[in-house]
């Protein structure tokens, strides 16, 4: 089965792209910031340099991977899901369960194999330009080497191999399931899971009251809180969308016509496989709301101090909103790959509709439809993760409730992400428009 | 059984489909295929025709160019005697859903939708206003008056078609295209398939254009055309099932000679 495998990673590489470049982004992402321990264990490392190496790979590195993990596992379960036809022709020519699971998650241990190995220069490069930074800073002294060793490599392998084979494995036991024609799986391990996520996201902001205002890893508890919090909330979001929908229907449809009727429909319907593209959309909303602001509080906290506002103070402070700017860009790209990935595995359904009598036009209205509802409940629940992380903070950092920060980064952040939905939604379906509709209807994989 | 919708027939053209020199070819200039080569027919309104031929023989072109969902290379297509012109797929879809109903052999219900929203989704999409009770008349004609709230998915292979005979009927088409109808089913849910079918045109008024290879589904039109190598290879009235199969069983002694080569490589199935 591992040659059926290798076999179709080979003959369709364009199939694997999106789930390759995932692993790949977010291996890069890992080992680049995990790289900052290995530095910090190298010979003639002085403690201050050690301690701040230290801090970034724990705070940054530790939240960044975790955010790796949750953005791959979703990429990779898109994926997976899109392969019942595939998998109900393997189960026609003979193939046992335990085959094609063998062989799905096989080809995740594959993708997640070459990801990492094309990411180790990519993240070694990244690593020493970001230590570049810190030295140029003051921050590090300049006597210390970058190494990239044991750990970068061991986090980059187990955190790319744990993501994809985990998501892959789930998603292939949930359609072997249902390709054996049992009743629809009750997504009980997912509910648990939601669950489970929920409660430690709220751990970890509770986390963060118990540290010291001047803990320099103070932001990474409630960063860490935000994610999982996030990820608890795209679990239920579905859940919350479908009773939500029930209410809307009517306005919805009065507003938009009949592609505000399908949508309804559809988003109804579809409402559990929804938190595939919702949990990308929330995890970037929550990510960048509190690690932004987060910067934003503390940043102004330092001036506040009445520390003079050096060159290096500055230099420091642009370097955090980099730092915290590739992992929000992270988020951003898996929102786009998964948006890619599900709506343009609708073709056929678009071709229904088509034949059904929809126009083009109708079609788009649809996506465009689902598209606005979807980014209006990432933006609710991502922003409610956001704001249950920066609040800990801001009250541990400066003892106000109310943090003073501006309302204009929350609504780049919305505009950023609603921009993003919408574009790659209806971009994509306008794309899959382009096969006729008979074809469309017709083509089986 | 049917009632006689009143309107029906009096803005209607007594001619329900034409096809003039129809031409489709497929593949590049060197290796060119001629799905369709010249085709002209006419269909009065108020008639059951069968189309059928041997595989590549160019029906399902036949039928996909004459319901607009493919664009022929040559030739002219009227609808209940207005010209279908090209232009964009709005446009068309426009002209399609006023004119041409559809049933498939893999039925294309909308999963998420229930048995009646199938049934006048057309209507939703073109806009017009959606009469319930006329859709409950027509699925309480079609047999599933006691299934309205279910899913696709709850159905039997000739419920689902039943669900899109009554699609198709709901808007008042002026031609309803059947693409291998009963393909996919079992012969009884067939036979009740095709006696809907037959219904909807001598009791409903509508005309009936049905693609099929089985002869005992070609027995049930009024008329038979064979298509061979992309030509009319021949029409007859009221077809028994021993003599369409006869007739197919021959189509390639008179043409095969001629045409030999031509049919190979079909791409569109047929």
């Amino acid at each position: 089965m591992f040659e059926l495998a290798f076999r179709s990673v080979l003959q369709r590489p364009g199939r694997f792209v999106g789930t390759l470049l995932s692993a790949f982004l977010g291996a890069t992402i890992t080992m680049m910031f995990n790289s900052m321990h290995d530095t910090a264990g190298g010979s003639n490392v002085d403690d201050q340099s050690a301690e701040l190496l230290t801090i970034t790979g724990a705070a940054v590195g530790g939240y960044g991977t975790l955010l790796v993990f949750f953005a791959v596992a979703s990429a990779l379960t898109v994926n997976v899901r899109q392969r019942d036809e595939e998998i109900r022709l393997l189960r026609c020519t003979g193939a046992t369960p335990a085959q094609i699971k063998r062989m799905v998650v096989g080809e995740a241990v594959l993708v997640a194999v070459v990801s990492t190995l094309l990411a180790l220069v990519p993240a070694m490069l990244g690593g020493r330009a970001l230590l570049g930074q810190f030295q140029d800073n003051g921050q590090v002294a300049e006597a210390v080497d970058y190494v990239f060793g044991p750990i970068a490599i061991s986090a980059g392998v187990s955190i790319t191999m744990l993501a994809s084979v985990g998501a892959a494995f789930l998603a292939v036991r949930r359609a072997t399931k249902a390709a054996a024609g049992a009743r629809a799986p009750r997504h009980r391990l997912r509910t648990l899971g939601g669950g489970l996520a929920f409660l430690a996201g709220v751990g970890g902001v509770s986390v963060t009251f118990t540290m010291d205002r001047t803990e320099p890893a103070l932001m990474a508890a409630p960063a860490y809180g935000a994610i999982l919090l996030s990820v608890g909330f795209a679990t239920f979001s579905p859940m919350l969308l479908r009773v939500l929908l029930g209410w809307l229907a009517r306005p919805v449809e009065l507003l938009a016509g009949a592609p505000g009727y399908l949508t309804v429909h559809n988003l109804r319907e579809r409402a559990t496989q929804l938190a595939g593209v919702l949990m990308p959309l929330i995890l970037f909303i929550g990510m960048a709301t509190a690690t932004l602001y987060m910067q934003d509080i503390e940043s102004n906290a330092v001036k506040a101090s009445g520390v003079g506002k050096t060159v290096a103070d500055k230099n420091l402070e642009s370097l955090n909103f980099v730092i915290v700017g590739i992992i929000v860009a992270f988020a951003c790209i898996m929102l786009i790959n998964s948006l890619y990935a599900a709506t343009s595995y609708r073709r056929r359904e678009f071709g229904g509709q088509r034949l059904a009598g929809a126009t083009p036009g109708q079609v788009l209205g649809m996506v465009g439809v689902e598209g606005l509802v979807l980014t209006a409940t990432g933006l609710f629940f991502g922003t409610l993760a956001g704001v249950a992380g920066i609040l800990p903070f801001n009250i541990v950092r400066t003892d106000t409730v109310i943090p003073d920060v501006g309302v204009a980064m929350w609504l780049g952040i919305a505009a950023v992400g609603a921009a993003v939905t919408l574009v790659t939604s209806v971009g994509t379906a306008r794309r899959a428009l382009r096969t006729p509709a008979v074809s469309a209807v017709a083509v089986a994989a | 059984m049917f009632r006689r919708d009143k309107g029906v027939g009096t803005a209607r053209s007594p001619e329900a489909l034409r096809l003039v020199d129809v031409t489709k070819v497929y593949g590049s200039e060197e290796n060119a295929v001629r799905a369709l080569d010249g085709v002209s027919l006419s269909l009065p309104a108020g008639t059951f025709t069968a189309v059928m031929g041997p595989s590549g023989s160019g029906k399902s072109t036949l039928l996909q160019c004459a319901a607009g969902l493919d664009r022929p290379d040559h030739g002219r297509i009227f609808v209940d005697g207005e010209e279908m012109t090209g232009g964009t797929e709005a446009a068309l879809t426009k002209f399609r859903r006023q004119r041409i109903g559809f049933i498939f052999q893999q039925y294309n219900l909308m999963p998420t939708l229930s048995v009646v929203q199938n049934t006048t989704l057309p209507l939703k999409l073109a806009g017009r206003r959606i009469d319930h009770v006329r859709a409950q008349n027509i699925l309480d004609q079609v047999g599933l008056g006691d299934r309205l709230a279910h899913r696709p998915d709850t159905l039997s292979g000739g419920q689902r078609q039943r669900v899109a005979i009554a699609r198709a009927l709901v808007t008042e088409p002026s031609v309803i295209f059947a693409d291998e109808p009963t393909g996919a089913l079992d012969i009884r849910s067939a036979r009740d398939i095709l006696q809907l079918l037959q219904e909807a045109v001598r009791v409903h008024g509508r005309t009936v254009v049905m693609v099929t290879h089985d002869p005992v589904a070609a027995s049930y039109a009024d008329s038979v055309l064979f298509l061979a190598d992309g030509r009319l290879a021949g029409h007859m009235n009221a077809p028994t099932v021993d003599a369409v199969a006869e007739r197919l069983a021959h189509l390639g002694d008179t043409v095969g000679g001629a045409a030999a080569g031509l049919g190979d490589g079909m791409p569109m199935g047929a």
